[in-house]
């Protein structure tokens, strides 16, 4: 992971988060919009310009991949460098999480 | 035929919410955005009157990828108008929203697509303006002592206020959607 990568998505934003989760399986733009409504109990509607920007410049830099065109609407994938950014997003959110707790008690 | 009407307005670059405000108000008087010709003729059709909101994206995408963009906007709900030097017409009903809705939902995506207007937009006209504009007023001025050039002069100034009033207004833009997102 170079330096440019780190910089741009650790930390990344919600939806950029949300969008990488989402991408572990196939999916096109609207069905992430959908699952993360649904993962969110309604909570986060991702709007469609963010969606589209996002999505661009995540394939523009290899974290997800263009798998193929179904009905004029591009399926993506995400990819081992996204994979990767996603685990690290992860560890600092549970990091995060767990000193949230900590300084609770 | 439906009753039309016609009204002139001039947005610079950077006054895409004043340009979506303004066509919002004219669809609550019950006017709706058919057409818009250059340099900024606004061609409304008349409609009930109802509260839509509009919204600019601002994408240079190849005719290929042209239909899937804009599908990810119908699937959203948005219904896609035109291009209009780069900028894509959208609108939706607010009836039809769940709660307040935009075409961006974080301050970062709204950055990297005034990052986008600035690339596709505003640097031709910096390069014109630091190639052109600037180097025939300094021409202009050596020539003063020659009546016939005066005139050419005036217009390079015109040109030259107009330049720096759109770059001052993207550059103010520009830092309230920072503060925002700062």
């Amino acid at each position: 992971m170079d330096a440019h990568i780190r910089k741009v998505y650790v930390p990344m934003t919600e939806t950029g988060f949300y969008i990488l989760l989402c991408l572990q399986q196939q999916m096109h733009g609207y069905s992430i919009v959908q699952k993360v409504r649904e993962l969110t109990d309604g909570e986060i509607l991702i709007s469609p310009g963010t969606l589209y920007g996002s999505l661009s410049k995540m394939e523009k830099d290899g974290l997800i991949r263009f798998i193929r065109e179904e009905e004029k609407r591009k399926i993506y994938e995400i990819t081992s460098l996204g994979i990767e950014v996603l685990q690290k997003e992860k560890a600092r959110i549970a990091r995060l999480y767990r000193t949230m707790q900590e300084e609770q008690e | 035929m439906k009753k039309q009407k016609r009204e002139f307005r001039i947005f610079t670059i950077a006054e895409y919410e004043q340009e979506q405000e303004y066509l919002r108000s004219q669809h609550q008087k019950g006017w709706k955005l058919v057409h818009l010709t250059f340099p900024g003729i606004y061609l409304f059709e008349a409609c009930e009157k109802e509260d839509v909101v509009y919204q600019l994206d601002y994408h240079q995408e190849g005719l290929g990828s042209q239909e899937t963009y804009v599908n990810v906007f119908k699937d959203c709900g948005w219904e896609y108008l035109f291009d209009f030097f780069g900028y894509s017409y959208f609108r939706k009903s607010a009836a039809s929203m769940q709660g307040k809705e935009e075409i961006f939902c974080d301050e970062a995506s709204r950055l990297a697509f005034i990052g986008r207007v600035f690339k596709g937009r505003m640097v031709p006209l910096l390069i014109l303006f630091l190639l052109v504009i600037i180097p025939q007023i300094i021409l202009q001025l050596g020539n003063l002592g020659s009546d016939p050039h005066r005139p050419i002069l005036y217009l390079y100034l015109i040109l030259f206020a107009v330049y720096a009033y759109v770059f001052i207004r993207f550059a103010l833009q520009y830092r309230t959607l920072k503060n925002r997102a700062d």
